[in-house]
């Protein structure tokens, strides 16, 4: 038996144990935010180097392949469209200001209020928020690009750090399976495992269909000769990781950005047929296909999730919502049925 | 006293008298089949866990995932409320191969007797070895399967024994009746 001041000194070392961790935290928040960007992107290549281990490689070399074709594509994407990416970003930070553009935008805020009724009282400020958010848009992208310092960290930190989660993360896993308590050992063991199914298909999925559909609005893009292709293809290929709003949000821009060149009605027309295609494409082929373990979530919550992630982290927080939102699902069903299982409550 | 079919180990060989780990996986009829290489990587997917003397390590009822593997020390494995003890178990033995089948209850609870040491294999070990090399995760299935089969056989061959028991009271009570 513990003497009840021996408690009580326990639970305090516990709570500045737990007080320090958290200050740590705040204080490594980019590294840790590096590890567990890596440890994503290495779980998400975990099945590929599981599938090479089932042909004969063993784990080092299944991941040293991996690591030298992702490093070749890599290149690749960077010698083929980062040139192309800071132009569009130099053009979008100067295009904006144009005086055409803030006339556009004054004519579509009037047939808006000729159109929609309900809005007519109020005064939309639409020049103000197009020019804000992409000027953001444009902003963070630049922050990330250039600079250099972080750009220098993360592009060595993040492949060290995959390359050793990949090649080692079973043996992570067993050691952190280890520290737990014999009573709640297989609980968590069996927690730890059915989480993992739920949310590497889920994940994967999404990381797959958003690299399909990023590329397949590039390259539409890129035929139609729309300006920033490169640029609107990541954005649609990101958004689209958010239901409903995403698909839209990809198309309104490429629409938007035509718009602000002066472009046609023709050119208008053959974006949305193209973003309609893709979208077409992703419903009826790549997302049957790729999301076949997605986690359904209500479209109330979908929407209250991304309304929650704009409030809290923007553009960045809305496309990491849904994400994060299955995440918990998963976690929390589990957890409690496992809970339940064990006779713990 | 005959023994229980699921519990005990029926398969149990002669002792060796080396016991490092190996020999242990190696007497075990699930890993038989295994090389050495095939043993040394299922020794590095074992969990190894420590219990004190009377320390739960499952208890009937509760979801199991796995079996344990005895590296050393003793385990009781009992049933019901008032563990009853059904069989002792030492180093070398194992026990809860079922879970690796089949995800269900436990069907009696296992402590240990004194200081003990278990290798844990569980259903998403073996499935990630089925993933990763499934040449070695198809010759365990193949025993499990082989192992599961033999105490079906045991089982039925009591159930008929109790059967044929059974009938004989019936008419032994039947004639004390009729008298």
């Amino acid at each position: 038996m513990e003497s009840s001041i021996g408690k009580v000194f326990k639970y305090l070392t516990i709570l500045a144990l737990i007080i320090a961790s958290l200050w740590l935290v705040v204080l490594l928040k980019f590294i840790i935010a590096l590890i567990v960007v890596s440890a994503v992107i290495a779980y998400i290549l975990d099945p590929i180097a599981s599938y090479m281990e089932a042909h004969g490689l063993s784990r080092m070399q299944a991941t040293l392949l991996i690591f030298f074709s992702l490093g070749l594509t890599i290149a690749l994407l960077f010698y083929l469209l980062v040139p192309s990416l800071l132009i569009e970003l130099n053009f979008l930070q100067e295009g904006i200001g144009g005086s055409q553009a803030s006339e556009l935008i004054n004519k579509l805020e009037q047939t808006i209020h000729k159109t929609i009724p309900v809005l007519s009282g109020q005064d939309l400020n639409l020049y103000e928020k197009l020019q804000g958010s992409l000027q953001n848009l444009a902003q963070s992208f630049f922050t990330i690009i250039v600079d250099i310092v972080s750009v220098l960290s993360t592009s060595i930190i993040i492949p060290f750090a995959v390359f050793f989660i990949l090649k080692d993360g079973r043996k992570m896993k067993k050691n952190l399976v280890s520290v737990i308590p014999n009573k709640y050992f297989e609980m968590f063991l069996n927690l730890v495992h059915k989480v993992d199914l739920q949310l590497g298909g889920y994940l994967r999925g999404q990381f797959l269909d958003s690299l399909i559909i990023g590329l397949l609005a590039i390259i539409a893009l890129w035929i139609l000769g729309i300006k920033y292709f490169v640029l609107i293809g990541i954005f649609a290929g990101l958004a689209n990781m958010i239901p409903y709003v995403g698909p839209l949000s990809g198309m309104v821009m490429a629409v938007s950005v035509v718009f602000l060149n002066n472009g046609s009605g023709q050119e208008i027309a053959w974006v949305l047929v193209a973003f309609a295609i893709i979208q077409l494409i992703d419903n009826v082929l790549v997302q049957p296909l790729v999301l076949a373990r997605s986690v359904n979530l209500h479209p109330l919550i979908i929407i209250f999730a991304i309304i929650i992630g704009g409030e809290f982290f923007g553009i960045i927080g809305m496309l990491i919502a849904i994400p994060v939102t299955g995440i918990l699902k998963v976690l929390s069903i589990e957890i409690y049925q496992s809970i339940k299982r064990f006779n713990l409550i | 006293m005959t023994e229980d079919p699921v519990w005990s180990n029926i398969f149990k060989r002669n002792k060796v008298q080396e016991e490092n780990i190996f020999s242990v996986l190696k007497r075990l009829p699930i890993f038989q089949d295994l090389s050495y290489k095939e043993l040394k990587a299922i020794e590095r997917i074992l969990h190894r866990r420590t219990y004190k003397a009377d320390e739960v390590i499952f208890k009937e009822y509760e979801p199991g995932v796995g079996m344990y593997i005895i590296e050393s020390g003793k385990v009781n494995i009992t049933l019901g409320k008032e563990n009853k003890l059904l069989v002792l178990l030492s180093t070398g033995d194992f026990f809860g191969e079922m879970a690796l089948i089949l995800e269900g209850q436990r069907t009696a609870s296992a402590s240990a007797t004194e200081p003990t040491k278990l290798l844990g294999f569980f259903q998403p070990d073996l499935f990630n070895l089925l993933e990763t090399s499934p040449k070695t995760g198809n010759k365990i299935l193949q025993r499990l399967a082989q192992m599961i089969a033999e105490r079906l056989r045991l089982g039925t061959i009591e159930n008929r024994q109790l059967k044929t028991r059974m009938n004989q009271m019936k008419s032994k009570l039947d004639e004390l009746k009729d008298k």
